[in-house]
């Protein structure tokens, strides 16, 4: 099962992906794609991962090429968020730059044919008023782009709202 | 509780006037006797403790609260942080609600 999880700063996303993929079977592993920038991130960082103690992930901390990382043998594959990773592989020196789109969905599809269940958490960063720079806009255009293709591609693509999960393809995932 | 949440001028206090209440019952980002507040959202102020919000929110027949949380993550910290406890402030109040509303294009959509 692939899902899509969507939707604003702080809507719940992070603790419905969590909770299904807690519900579904072991490995489960945690791809974080934030890299830690200054306290703020650190107290963000220390959240999420207080969020999963206990859940029975396994965290690994990717900021860049998810398709060079050690991919998992089957289980739960959890990664959080493609706002995070677009923005390191369009901006980060040793990212994949003009080809950050293509690259991110090479590593979306290893990633998605080596584990049983993978869950994608994104972000909507196209509703707004725009009028940024062109580094900005080029950004949110690359995700929404992202978002495209990976909402054609899963089996489930949810909105969070308030907390509540609305399902926008595919119906509700059942939580195992 | 009923929360009416949506973007600006998405029909969330035409909603409530659909349920029945005159504009003179609703508050303004002001926490008094009337019946209705919109604008929850400008009642957090710094520090954001949305928590701290919820017993006289949780007392109002409806709550009309703006979706803020989309868009560029803004650069400036007190704004992501008081996005944030916009989305923090929504999710404790859908917990608690009877009802949530969600206000699409001046459609409503309910969610819960």
């Amino acid at each position: 099962m692939r899902v899509l999880l969507t939707g604003g700063s702080a809507c719940g996303k992070s603790t419905y992906g969590e909770a299904l993929a807690a519900s579904l079977p072991q490995p489960r592993l945690y791809v974080a794609t934030m890299r830690p920038y200054g306290e703020e991130s650190l107290r963000r960082i220390a959240r999420h991962r207080q969020m999963r103690a206990a859940k029975g992930f396994t965290t690994i901390e990717r900021y860049t090429d998810i398709a060079g990382m050690p991919l998992p043998a089957g289980g739960t594959v959890l990664l959080e968020c493609l706002c995070n990773l677009t923005a390191n592989e369009m901006f980060e020196p040793e990212g994949a730059g003009a080809d950050c789109v293509s690259e991110i969905m090479r590593g979306l599809h290893l990633l998605a044919d080596s584990c049983d269940d993978l869950i994608v958490v994104t972000n909507d960063v196209g509703s707004d008023g725009g009028g940024y720079g062109r580094a900005t806009m080029e950004y949110a255009a690359a995700l929404a782009w992202l978002n495209n293709l990976v909402a054609a591609e899963f089996d489930h693509v949810l909105e969070l709202c308030a907390g509540i999960p609305l399902a926008l393809k595919g119906g509700l995932p059942c939580l195992g | 509780m009923i929360l009416i949440i949506g973007a600006q001028g998405s029909g969330k206090r035409e909603y409530a006037c659909q349920l029945g209440y005159k504009p003179e019952q609703m508050a303004d980002a002001v926490l008094d006797e009337r019946p209705v507040v919109y604008n929850a959202q400008q009642l957090l102020i710094e520090p954001y403790q949305p928590e701290l919000l919820l017993p006289q929110l949780l007392s109002k027949q409806v709550v009309i609260c703006n979706e803020v949380g989309s868009g560029v993550i803004p650069a400036e910290r007190s704004q992501r942080e008081w996005r944030e406890a916009c989305g923090r402030l929504s999710i404790l109040l859908a917990q608690q609600a009877e009802q949530v509303i969600r206000m699409v294009c001046g459609i409503p959509l309910r969610i819960k």
